[in-house]
């Protein structure tokens, strides 16, 4: 289990590679976490916090909404690239859906490397899994200021 | 009512503002509070966004909104009592037309499919937002793992003060629970 800590120095764009890994991001899933960003995104569907409503529209249990999922995608790229990384991009398609239970690992790779005056770009694409299936797919664009 | 029917009623609302009241103004601007809680939730420690020193020394000068909050500042207050009744919409007044009229067709079920965010720049503690969101498209009825739906596509633009500081599409499925065998 990692434990969430604050991202570590912003990297520097020199160094960054296409085919570049970044770091796994491991969610312990549990109704609590489910709630909590449903709730902090101001997002009050019952689906999202309410199992017995959720088993009335055919699902098993409650599950994330996806102002979560875009939200643990934009820690997941700034923990690895930084405080002075801005995400510029962030494109996500579901899949199966983030149950409790049913810990979600991040992954993701640098797919291309660009510079536009004094801004390094830096495209990625990302993943997250459950032991269903792909939970989120998706490509996200983030820009690192050059020194 | 027909499919022929529903098909161009939906046609009729396509590439106009979902909503017949404007567009949604935040009730508050962006905040330091609603940011702590948002970042507790999510776990996520980036100091730019709770730690006013860090962030002073961060290419954003100040602390910043998390980019992927945009679309939290002009989520609806919700009218909490009934909300189940209403099949999970904020208030009565909120609810688009075009969610209404797939409802009544049958289409009551609801499940987020894409969301695609372009932040043109981060905004600071005091910003007000704005977001004006139109139609973008209704697909024609799809089979899927779900039963029988539509996706529903609509584009949000966020501005402060007229100026875009972000864009998004969004897309759900509304889906015939249980239809699986159609």
């Amino acid at each position: 289990m990692n434990e969430p800590t604050a991202p570590r120095a912003t990297i520097d764009w020199h160094t960054v590679r296409v085919g570049d890994a970044i770091p796994p991001m491991v969610l312990i899933m549990s109704p609590t976490r489910i709630v909590a960003g449903a709730i902090a995104s101001r997002d009050f569907m019952p689906v999202h916090h309410d199992r017995a409503y959720a088993n009335q529209q055919g699902a098993p249990n409650m599950f994330m909404n996806i102002l979560s999922d875009t939200a643990y995608c934009s820690r997941f790229l700034t923990d690895w690239a930084g405080p002075d990384a801005m995400v510029k991009r962030l494109a996500i398609r579901l899949g199966v859906p983030a149950f409790p239970n049913h810990d979600i690992t991040y992954t993701g790779k640098v797919t291309a490397v660009e510079r536009d005056g004094d801004e390094g770009i830096v495209e990625v694409e990302l993943q997250a899994l459950n032991d269903l299936g792909e939970h989120v797919s998706g490509t996200a664009t983030i820009t690192l200021p050059l020194r | 009512m027909s499919g022929a029917d529903l098909v161009e009623r939906l046609a009729e609302l396509v590439g106009r503002p979902i909503s017949d009241t404007g567009p949604t103004i935040a009730p508050d601007p962006i905040n330091q509070p609603m940011i702590r809680h948002w970042a507790a939730a999510f776990e996520d420690w980036n100091p730019v966004y709770t730690d006013a020193e860090a962030a002073a020394q961060s290419r954003f000068g100040g602390i910043v909104a998390p980019p992927l909050m945009l679309q939290t500042w002009t989520m609806a207050t919700p009218l909490i009592t009934g909300i189940a009744e209403r099949g999970g919409s904020p208030t009565d007044v909120s609810r688009a037309a075009v969610l209404n009229l797939l409802d009544e067709a049958g289409f009551v079920g609801t499940l987020a499919s894409n969301s695609e965010f372009e932040i043109v720049r981060y905004l600071h503690l005091g910003e007000m937002l704005t977001a004006t969101t139109v139609l973008e498209s209704v697909s024609d009825e799809k089979q899927t793992r779900l039963g029988a739906g539509h996706f529903v596509t609509w584009i949000t633009t966020y501005t402060v003060d007229d100026e875009v500081v972000g864009r998004q599409l969004f897309r759900i499925l509304k889906f015939r629970a249980g239809d699986e065998s159609s």
